[in-house]
């Protein structure tokens, strides 16, 4: 495990920001997430690694109802956000998914102009009075992404039309243009080219600073790059939680060793 | 390496390989590139009788109904004499006396072109259509002011000596016409050489009404025509709203459970029911049933509208569906809700196809007749154009394959070749209607 460049590791905070208690879920007949309980911190990057299949994209998507959009898929267990149940009956989900933003595993930017992609979130929530305001928006929001010095010149053109990278982030920017407090990242990584990546990561580690980010990673060394708490899923249950740290250099389940040392997976 | 630098000269040692030499083909490659070069020819095969059959389609339909385009007219004066025409108004059977009038007309005509000829005046009329008369008559309430004058009339000629101009009348036929004989195309032979009968190009044919089953040269598709264009209208308003939201309801919307499977399931049956069930359902339910008016566009487009619903549904939601889930996810994500996902995303994306297949579901309408034939919009329009929307949508009427299905019915061959023209017409709309739709797609077609 040398190659594994573990940066700064202390957590900053012990704020609790998502709890998930006994939660299940089920596609059909199908178990795919079996009790699981997590702490999510705030302003901390939480990794969930584990092999194909094990469900660590299912719960993240747990986090912000996208399960909602499977017909079949059903969800127990509880879910706080700062305390809320997110699945409460009185939840409407599009408001939820706006305080937890989500960044998918293939870039898909809307067939529509960069500034459009940025600034379609702020104007359905009305986060802009006046177009000074969203034009401020997006440009947040793409400095934030490091996207603004490559699209300041061409925020007219389809974001279509930018690199698989540029993509990505643009996509993050577009998540982070709607304020959220929670960014969900689902191997956002995966389609992208080492360079790319590396620009992401960087990226992610900035985010840090003001959202809470939760990502689902194939790629052990980006976890251990980019976050301070990992959790290792394992046929849909939540084996081993704890600083990337330890994780990584002292596992308390075999399983995880394991996988860590490329055993399973 | 080390074997070849110490001996330089010697010849590398033919190395047998296991499955024999590259250079020459063993049997069960010749077999495969055998079979490979029958299945291309088999394809070359079939697409050349394709397209035999297309263009023997394409001839037979030009060489048949360009025709009907042109038609015979005979240009001549006729002095409009005030006690004549003050007599023909007069009498019962205005139109007749008109016809009178024109007969010695002819004559002094064909005197004045040197054409010397026995015939009594009725007999020449023969070689006019029975119409002209009326269109005397026409001219002088038209315009009062021309009476005391002479006027230069373009009658049309009858259809027996347009079918000799165009050679569909042959001298021979003539031989058990009790009309016309062979002396009267002599007249016309010459009449043509003078410039006095002439075959142009009959804008009538593409505006005008139909005509009785005796008087073919002045039938038209026109009223029809129109009759199409309401009921498309209908079938649009209809049709495209329900179809369209039905697809989003049951794409995006809609539980997936037994009887969301059940809708989809009929709604694919559906598109292939017969035409003709389609048209014993609109006389059932709108004519017996809701006592619309019968042979009307409202009815045929409200007939037709069923019948296009299907693929209007079935193509929509091929389009939606191949707007990528990735798409939704993303507006899903950003915290839109499904409708504006759906309203703001995965619509706009899905138009381009929605509309290639609603002008194809419309093109199938307009080409549709046999549920016209059930419903009665097969009325027989001699000259009423419909005036206004409430009439072109109420009025009895015909539609172009109807109109096309009438006159291939009638005896007369000169209606043949009208159904033929007709056809050209409708086929052209079709087509116009189908390259919108290719234009379309090609120009809004996005890929990911």
């Amino acid at each position: 495990m040398d190659d594994l460049r573990l940066v700064e590791r202390d957590v900053d905070t012990q704020d609790i920001k998502i709890a998930a208690r006994k939660v299940q879920v089920f596609y059909g007949d199908t178990h795919a997430i079996r009790d699981v309980d997590v702490d999510i911190l705030d302003k901390t990057v939480t990794a969930f690694i584990g092999p194909s299949g094990c469900g660590k994209s299912t719960f993240l998507r747990c986090l912000n109802r996208m399960n909602d959009t499977i017909d079949v898929a059903r969800v127990e267990g509880d879910i706080h956000l700062d305390g809320e149940d997110i699945y409460d009956a009185k939840v409407d989900p599009v408001q939820l998914r706006a305080k937890v933003g989500m960044v998918f595993q293939k870039p898909n930017p809307f067939p529509k102009s960069i500034y459009d992609n940025v600034a379609y979130g702020p104007k359905i929530h009305g986060l802009a009075k006046n177009k000074a305001e969203l034009d401020e928006i997006v440009e947040t929001a793409l400095r934030r992404a490091a996207l603004w010095d490559e699209a300041k010149d061409r925020l007219d053109e389809p974001g279509t039309g930018l690199s698989g990278g540029q993509q990505q982030r643009l996509c993050i920017a577009r998540a982070v243009a709607t304020e959220p407090e929670v960014l969900l990242m689902d191997e956002p990584c995966s389609a992208l080219d080492p360079i790319a990546t590396a620009q992401v990561e960087e990226l992610i580690d900035e985010l840090r600073q003001n959202y809470a980010v939760v990502i689902v990673t194939h790629s052990m060394q980006q976890a251990a790059r980019v976050s301070q708490k990992t959790a290792f899923f394992h046929l849909g249950y939540l084996v081993e939680y704890d600083e990337t740290g330890k994780i990584f250099t002292n596992p308390e389940d075999s399983r995880t060793e394991s996988y860590i040392s490329g055993k399973i997976g | 390496m080390t074997d070849a630098t110490a001996t330089p000269d010697a010849a590398p040692a033919p190395h047998r390989k296991k499955g024999g030499s590259l250079l020459e083909l063993d049997a069960r490659t010749r077999k495969r590139n055998a079979a490979e070069a029958r299945f291309k020819a088999y394809g070359v095969i079939a697409i050349t009788i394709g397209l035999l059959f297309l263009v023997a389609l394409l001839f037979a339909i030009i060489r048949n109904g360009i025709p009907a385009f042109t038609q015979t007219f005979l240009t001549m004066e006729i002095v409009l004499d005030e006690e004549t025409v003050e007599a023909a108004e007069g009498s019962i059977v205005a139109t007749s006396q008109y016809r009178n009038m024109v007969a010695e007309a002819l004559q002094v005509k064909l005197a004045d072109v040197g054409i010397e000829t026995d015939k009594e005046p009725r007999d020449l009329m023969l070689m006019l259509s029975p119409g002209v008369g009326a269109e005397v008559r026409r001219v002088v309430q038209e315009s009062p002011e021309l009476i005391g004058e002479t006027v230069e009339f373009r009658f049309l000629t009858a259809s027996r000596v347009d079918g000799y101009t165009k050679g569909r009348v042959q001298r021979e036929d003539l031989a058990r016409d009790r009309n016309l004989d062979a002396t009267h195309l002599d007249i016309v032979d010459e009449l043509m050489d003078q410039g006095v009968v002439e075959r142009t190009f009959n804008l009538a044919f593409i505006t005008g009404s139909d005509a009785s089953e005796s008087r073919p040269e002045e039938a038209g598709i026109g009223v029809s025509m129109l009759g199409s264009l309401f009921m498309m209208i209908v079938v649009l308003v209809c049709a495209l709203p329900v179809g369209v939201a039905a697809s989003i309801y049951l794409e995006e919307f809609a539980p997936k459970n037994r009887l969301t499977d059940f809708i989809e399931v009929n709604i694919s049956n559906l598109a292939a029911v017969p035409s003709i069930v389609f048209g014993i359902l609109g006389l059932a339910v709108f004519i017996q049933f809701a006592h619309l008016p019968q042979s009307a566009p409202l009815v045929g487009g409200l007939t037709l509208a069923l019948m296009t619903l299907p693929t209007i549904v079935i193509s929509t939601r091929a389009s939606l569906k191949a707007v990528p889930p990735s798409i939704r996810d993303a507006a899903l994500g950003v915290g839109a809700s499904k409708m504006q996902a759906v309203f703001h995303h995965v619509l706009p994306l899905a138009a381009p196809g929605i509309l290639t297949g609603t002008i194809i579901g419309l093109a199938q309408a307009l080409g549709e007749t046999a549920p016209l034939l059930l419903i009665g919009m097969v009325g027989f329009i001699a000259s009423n154009y419909p005036d206004g929307l409430a009439s072109g949508f109420l009025d009895p009427n015909s539609a172009m394959p109807a109109q096309i299905y009438e006159w291939a019915k009638r005896a007369d061959p000169a209606y043949y070749e009208r159904a033929w023209g007709g056809i050209i017409i409708l086929l052209a709309f079709l087509m116009t209607m189908n390259i919108i739709a290719i234009i379309l797609r090609r120009r809004f077609e996005r890929r990911w």
